[in-house]
């Protein structure tokens, strides 16, 4: 490679130096093998908490009713709604990573899969519970919101955004999951034959589903990933795009825009990457992984995050001038009132967290850094969330009749359930770490030096 | 299709589904044949059913049957059940009733006829043969329904253990101690005191006579928070007569109001309210009138006036000399033009000088003056009845220069039968009860404690003597008497009223008591009587019906005997009769004017005003009313202290700050709010409020202004310039269904104008280009094929023009609809439920706002964009043009509300009636109060305006019982039918000669936010401002 240009055939190594493929077993299973540190025991209580937290919070909502949180008229949707999209939004980076990338043949993706797919698992997991506790009588919801046939000749609505987004979650949760599943088989059985208690050994075997190592088991494997691959891909488009439409079918200023689908999942796979981004860079140091999960890998995700950035970054900028082109002084109204009025810190907050800070990653210096891209990180997700805090409410709380403008204060409740769905999503992902394996281990070994034919 | 599947069989087809087929196997063919299973073909062949004959079949069920009716005998509710089999005479299940009857909310007594479901009364609206309110209702007077169900009116008599507080006791109990303590008075020589509000029926005036015969030292004292005592007084001043005239407001071309409510608190304004509508009517642009309205604090009259003059009420006398020295000394109009005793007097007052000093539009001023002088004889000048008597005396010289008394309502006068008590006579009262003079104070329904100004301090002198109270439930007076008698509500009783000339109002009661009560009139004549076996259930029924079988039936010269005169009364609730009206004398010119109460400009003048809905507080304790928004600043569950923003911020508060107005050894912490176009340095605050002893709902509401009246009063019983205000320590949350807007704020200015919510034009803008709204308004187009309702469509339209924003249409939907009261801290979240509530925009300057009305309900719109959103059909569209809801199968996405451009939908955030105020409204016996034909919403279940789809039901049933199509005019809202000013009107707008039709035709008609093409179902007709 020269100074003067740079050769882009050239591939970082999927791994850093050359391990051995037992050494890659005993490093990635070791969580798995070995008793939970105290660490673990104290980020599971805190987890824990929250959990307990939102748990509590949710069984109030249900005695009590939606009252308890600060909805209101105008502001029908507030906390419920902006946490379901930033849910979903962050389930996106898995998909993306272990669907679109797999099609793509990025190699470097291989270290992070496996932990992105499962954090697309929890995220998702965290986004269903709004759709259901956010109606006012989730009991019923439960029931009408899907098409079952009855005497009351009794159907749901077609036309409904809120209904597509039945059907665009689930499945895509069932569809990430059987993905994930999938991919899982070969180190389940990877497991099973390395257990030396009865209970792992019982439950590993069940969840191998007889796997032996087979040609015939890989070649089946590797089609099936690959399909499951392909239905994956247009999820990671269409996912995003219908939880637009809650929004950009809407008659109401600032909802009711034709940028949303690309916009959103532009934003979802920015929001996703910077979450992974985040959980990755502790767990590769905790859990010694960073031969494994390279720092090429956190500085391409990094690339994604800018690039993903920018495309929300100009969608924000497309919103004010199709504001202004349209010449709809009602839209006019609505950018000028999320810059300007009352919930300007909010419009600001979210506008230097997605568009500015990740700029810094144009820089190979601040891409490259742990501390400051973990920084960076967080900040795009706390952007990302008042992104959709943003859409929600500041559209909501002024449209049309001055008269009905409101303002809404969000409420213990609010902060406990959004508190309650954090604490789910890192208990799930710190009992994932110590129950499975957080990088796919018969992967690994097919991208270590050497492992595939070449033409060296 | 045998046929077929053996045509296809037959020939070696093409494609196979099975081997079988192929190879033509018959079995195979055979199953393809029978595609389903046996019995399931879709032909029905007997052959192929059961063996079982159908004589079995019926054997099998009637055995079935009896064995299930055997086992059930042991049915575990023992509870005696009874059927509806002995059904009273009058009631058929699901119909309603109707009673005419009298309202006691105030000394008005409107006619009102009152629904009534299965005996229980639901609805009240006026009663329309009532020639005073004709048909309409105020806001007090639709949620009086509330008090007849309150579950803490008393429900037996109490009496007071010393040490104990209240306890049980009966009737027998108290009316003998009650009976004695009288007995003892008269023995020891001493007064008895009765205290009451103004008595308007002449026989409880009877059985007040006759209670002070049996008694002699009995004296009644009859008082009201807000009198027209100084009306009265300047009217015997200027005329030597003492019944001051109604207004023919329907005549009137010009009306000048100076601090007087017309439509809001000074007089009856539901009837006030219609007469000045009915010159509000676009139709007839020759007869439309203009309002100037004088006024320091934004009331309804200046939110609807064409030209509002901020004064100050200290400075109105100076107004009314300065237009009398314009018009009658400068211009020499009139007979007084050459009055030199009244030159002299207005010396010095000019139009001119009176603008430079209150910094007013000399113009508009000039333009008033012109407007007065050329409108003689059809304009009326009118002051508000606080205002002190000086002014009233030159109003009633100006309108006598100008002719004007020819608006004088000749056809009727007001009627009083016991003039108020006078200061003197208080004090004399209080005096006694401090000295022992007065034996024992009987409490008719009245609350002296909480009205009285502190200064007599009745409390203290009240607890020297034995005390009864006859009250519905607990108040701050009872709460000090020995004995506390829980009377009847008006729904219970009986009575007559007469407080207009040539007008009986008969009261009559529809439902039996709830409880251990008594009509507070039954009771005085048991202690008249003085035996307490005297009591039977219908011994004021008896007293009424004797005095108007001796005296009023006598007196009418009917024909029909007594017993078909009495219920002929009884059915039309009103008796009209030939009696001449109080004749008016006219205002001398000479006479004296006290010119000594000019205000100094930069002077505080704190202005103690009436309350639009709780009254004088007796009110406080329904919640509906608590909850009703005050039509200028939106604001519910409180009063405050109003001041002008620029006077704001010199005191250096906003609003919420509290400030403190002190004088007169008295002081008061208020809120403050920052009203738009009040009079600067004026503080107006509503009386009625702060009440301590008032129920569960009405406790503490507000801060108790009462104190801050005095016996003498300052410039006139209810206005004080002695008072000095400063900024208190602290804030206090107002609540408001509105947001507050800074009309300096250039972000949210005129917003409503600029995106044609409220359209607005001038008469003259109309009468010369009637199409002007037209030529404004969107046409959206649209590709799609609209859907064409055939039948009747139903459709509402709004006259702004009539609309006076005095939100008695939110009352009747509220009782209508059952909708619940959520309280104080819901509606800071922004969770009121009013189905109809009234938006109010200001525009303009914070000195000089003007400001526009509507009211909005959901907007049935063809388009409606609530509807494709609902993910389970939960609303839909009807084919008569309704949107509708259903709430059971409501999940509560609050997707619809979310999308509804007018935000009109409502949500049950809790189940309301379980979380307002301990779940009061769940207690018995409220749930009797439900409009049984209206679903009480649960929790979880978005709401809205339905155009009252249990009345069109009901139209439309009767249709079909008749045997002829439903007609929209069958369908009257509740809004509509309660609306005095009748700007609503709803009905067909399939049918082209409705008046619906019609309106929406109309060169004003608009929709509101025409551009979305959700084309609403609601139009409104712009409002034209005659200036």
């Amino acid at each position: 490679m020269s100074t003067s240009a740079i050769d882009y055939t050239i591939d970082h190594p999927a791994v850093a130096g050359t391990p051995s493929a037992a050494s890659i077993d005993e490093v990635i299973a070791a969580p798995i093998d070995s008793k939970p540190s105290k660490g673990w025991w104290i980020g599971l209580a805190i987890t824990g908490s929250m959990l307990g937290v939102g748990i509590l919070s949710i069984s109030w909502l249900f005695y009590k009713g939606t009252g308890v949180w600060g909805v209101n008229q105008p502001v029908g949707w507030g906390f419920d709604i902006v946490n379901f999209v930033f849910w979903v939004g962050i389930g996106h980076a898995g998909t993306l990573i272990s669907a679109i990338l797999f099609l793509l043949r990025q190699k470097w993706r291989t270290g992070i899969a496996r932990f992105a797919e499962a954090m697309t698992i929890f995220a998702v997991m965290c986004a269903l519970i709004f759709p259901l506790i956010h109606t006012g009588r989730p009991w019923l919801a439960a029931v009408y919101l899907f098409p079952y046939p009855n005497q009351h000749g009794l159907w749901v609505n077609f036309t409904s955004p809120l209904l597509w987004d039945v059907f665009a979650v689930s499945t895509y949760f069932t569809v990430s999951f059987v993905f994930w599943y999938i991919g899982l088989i070969p180190d389940f059985a990877m497991l099973r034959d390395r257990a030396t208690t009865k209970f792992k050994k019982i439950a590993y075997s069940i969840f191998s589903l007889g796997w032996r190592h087979s040609n015939r088991h890989w070649q089946h494997y590797e089609k099936a990933y690959l399909i499951l691959a392909g239905f994956s891909t247009p999820l990671v488009l269409s996912v995003h795009t219908i939880v637009s439409f809650d929004f950009a079918v809407s008659v109401i200023p600032g909802w009711h825009t034709t940028i949303f689908p690309p916009y959103f999942v532009a934003g979802a796979v920015f929001s996703g990457f910077a979450m992974v981004q985040n959980v990755l860079i502790v767990t590769r140091k905790y859990f010694n992984l960073e031969h494994i999960i390279t720092i090429n890998h956190l500085e391409n995700m990094n690339k994604v995050i800018v690039l993903t950035g920018s495309i929300v970054g100009y969608a924000y900028a497309m919103e004010f001038f199709i504001a202004w082109y349209s010449g709809n002084p009602l839209e006019q109204f609505v950018f000028l009132n999320r810059a300007l009025g009352p919930y300007a810190w909010a419009y600001w907050t979210m506008v230097t967290c997605n568009v500015v800070f990740p700029q810094l990653f144009w820089i190979k210096k601040v891409r490259t850094n742990i501390i400051g891209m973990f920084i960076i990180g967080v900040f795009v997700n706390v952007g990302m969330w008042f992104e959709r805090f943003v859409i929600v409410v500041t559209s909501l709380s002024r449209d049309f009749l001055p008269s009905s403008w409101g303002h809404y204060v969000p409420t213990a409740v609010d902060f406990g359930v959004f508190i309650g769905s954090i604490g789910l999503f890192f208990t799930l992902v710190l009992l994932f770490v110590r129950v499975l394996p957080v990088v796919s281990m018969s992967e690994i070994k097919a991208v270590l030096p050497g492992a595939q034919p070449s033409r060296h | 299709m045998d046929k077929t599947n053996n045509d296809t069989a037959g020939h070696k087809s093409r494609y196979w589904k099975s081997v079988g087929q192929y190879s033509q196997n018959a079995d195979a063919s055979e199953a393809k044949a029978r595609e389903f299973m046996q019995g399931v073909t879709e032909d029905f062949s007997p052959d192929d059913m059961s063996g079982i004959s159908r004589k079995q079949f019926l054997a099998l069920l009637s055995a079935s049957a009896a064995f299930a009716a055997a086992g059930c005998t042991n049915y575990r509710d023992k509870g005696e059940i009874v059927p509806y089999n002995k059904k009273p005479e009058e009631v058929t299940l699901g119909k309603a009733n109707y009673y005419a009857s009298t309202c006691a909310g105030c000394e008005h007594a409107c006619g009102i006829l009152i629904k009534t479901r299965e005996g229980r009364p639901i609805k009240i609206d006026g009663n329309p043969d009532h020639p005073v309110n004709q048909g309409k209702i105020c806001a007090k007077g639709q949620a009086s329904i509330l008090n007849l169900y309150d579950p803490e009116r008393l429900k037996e008599p109490q009496q007071k253990f010393s040490g104990m507080g209240f306890g049980k006791t009966t009737w027998k109990t108290a009316d003998t101690a009650v009976v004695a303590a009288l007995r003892s008075a008269v023995h020891n020589k001493k007064e008895i005191a009765v205290i009451t509000h103004t008595i308007g029926s002449p026989t409880t005036k009877k059985v007040l006579n006759d209670f002070c015969a049996a008694y002699p030292g009995a004296k009644v004292y009859s008082y009201e928070v807000f009198t027209n005592d100084v009306r009265r007084k300047a009217w015997k001043h200027s005329t030597g007569t003492d019944t001051f005239p109604l207004i023919a407001w329907d005549k009137a071309k010009l009306i000048l109001t100076l601090e007087a409510d017309i439509l809001g608190s000074d007089g009856n304004y539901i009837e006030q309210t219609r007469l000045f509508a009915q010159n509000r009517d676009a139709a007839n642009p020759r007869s439309f009138s203009r309002l100037y309205a004088a006024e320091a604090g934004m009331t309804l009259t200046g939110m609807n006036a064409d030209h509002r003059l901020r004064v100050r009420p200290d400075a109105q006398i100076e107004l009314v000399l300065s237009l009398i020295n314009e018009i009658v000394v400068n211009r020499k109009t009139s007979r007084f033009a050459n009055d030199a005793a009244l030159a002299a007097v207005v010396n010095g007052y000019s139009i001119g000088s009176f603008a430079k000093k209150y910094s007013l539009s000399e113009n508009t001023l000039k333009c008033l003056a012109d407007d007065l002088v050329a409108h003689t004889g059809e304009a009326i000048v009118y002051a508000g009845s606080t205002l002190p008597e000086n002014v009233h005396t030159a109003v009633n010289l100006l309108n006598e220069a100008l002719e004007n008394s020819a608006l004088y309502r000749k056809d009727q006068s007001a009627v009083s039968h016991i003039e108020h008590a006078a200061r003197e006579e208080w004090e004399a009262l209080i005096a006694g009860l401090n000295s022992g003079a007065v034996g024992a104070v009987i409490h008719f329904d009245a609350n002296p404690v909480f009205h009285l100004a502190p200064e007599y301090g009745y409390a203290d002198a009240l607890k020297k003597v034995p005390s009864v109270a006859l009250v519905e439930s607990q108040n701050e007076t009872s709460s000090l008497c020995t004995f506390v008698l829980p009377i009847h509500h008006a729904f219970e009783s009986w009575n007559d009223f007469h407080t207009r000339t040539g007008i009986f109002s008969l009261q009559q009661p529809v439902i039996n008591p709830l409880y251990d009560t008594r009509q507070k009139e039954a009771a005085l004549l048991v202690w008249t009587a003085g035996n307490t076996d005297a009591y039977t259930d219908t011994i004021y029924h008896g007293y009424l019906k004797s005095r108007w079988q001796q005296e009023v039936h006598p007196a009418m010269n009917t024909a029909a005997d007594f017993s078909a005169f009495w219920y002929a009364s009884l059915e039309n609730g009103v008796v009209g009769f030939t009696e001449p009206s109080a004749s008016f004398a006219a205002a001398g010119a000479a006479v004296s004017i006290g010119t000594n109460q000019n205000g100094a400009s930069d002077s505080f003048i704190v202005m103690l005003h009436d309350n639009y809905y709780i009254g004088d507080g007796r009110f406080a304790n329904n919640g509906w009313l608590q909850e009703m928004t005050h039509p200028a600043s939106k604001i519910v569950w409180d009063n405050y202290a109003a001041i002008a923003p620029a006077t704001a911020k010199a005191l250096g508060v906003k609003n919420y700050d509290l400030i403190e107005l002190s004088g007169h050894g008295m002081k008061c912490l208020l809120p403050v709010y920052e009203q738009a176009g009040m009079a600067e340095r004026v503080v107006a605050v509503a009386l009625g409020y702060g009440r301590t002893v008032a129920g569960t709902v009405g406790t503490g509401v507000g801060v108790d202004a009462q104190k801050l009246l005095t016996k003498a009063g300052g410039v006139s019983p209810w206005l004080y310039a002695d008072f000095s205000v400063s900024k208190g320590n602290g804030t206090y949350e107002l609540v408001s269904t509105q947001e507050q807007h800074s009309l300096d704020d250039s972000f949210v200015k005129d917003l409503h104008f600029k995106r044609e919510i409220i359209r607005e034009g001038t008469l003259a803008e109309y009468e010369e280009h009637p199409g002007f709204i037209q030529d404004e308004r969107h046409k959206p187009t649209t590709i799609t094929k609209s859907v064409v309702y055939e039948g009747v469509k139903w459709a509402m339209s709004i006259d702004l023009n009539k609309c006076t924003g005095c939100g008695v249409c939110t009352a009747s939907c509220n009782v209508e609809n059952n909708i619940p009261v959520v309280g104080k801290d819901q509606v800071r979240r922004g969770r009121d439920m009013a189905w109809i509530r009234i938006d109010r925009y200001f525009s303009g300057t914070p000195e000089e706002p003007t400001v526009s009305v509507q009211p909005m309900l959901c907007q049935h719109c063809d388009n409606a964009p609530c509807e494709n959103v609902c993910p389970v059909v939960a609303t839909s569209h009807s084919p008569d043009g309704l949107n509708q809801m259903a709430y059971n199968r409501c999940v509560g996405t609050r997707y619809c509300s979310n999308n509804c451009p007018f935000k009109v939908r409502r949500f049950n955030f809790y189940d309301f009636r379980d979380q307002f105020a301990d779940g009061i409204q769940q207690e018995a016996p409220l749930n009797m109060m439900h409009n049984p034909e209206v679903t009480v919403r649960s929790r979880g279940v978005m709401e809205k305006c339905t155009f009252c789809i249990q009345r069109i039901m009901e139209a439309r049933q009767t249709a079909i019982m008749e045997n002829r199509p439903l007609k929209g005019s069958d369908v009257t809202t509740a809004c509509q039918q309660a609306c005095p000013a009748q700007a609503i009107v709803f009905g067909d707008m399939n049918d082209k000669d409705s008046a619906v039709s019609q309106a929406i035709a109309n060169d004003l008609g608009y929709s509101v936010l025409e551009e979305l093409n959700v084309r609403p179902n609601v139009t409104y007709r712009a409002r034209l401002k005659n200036v």
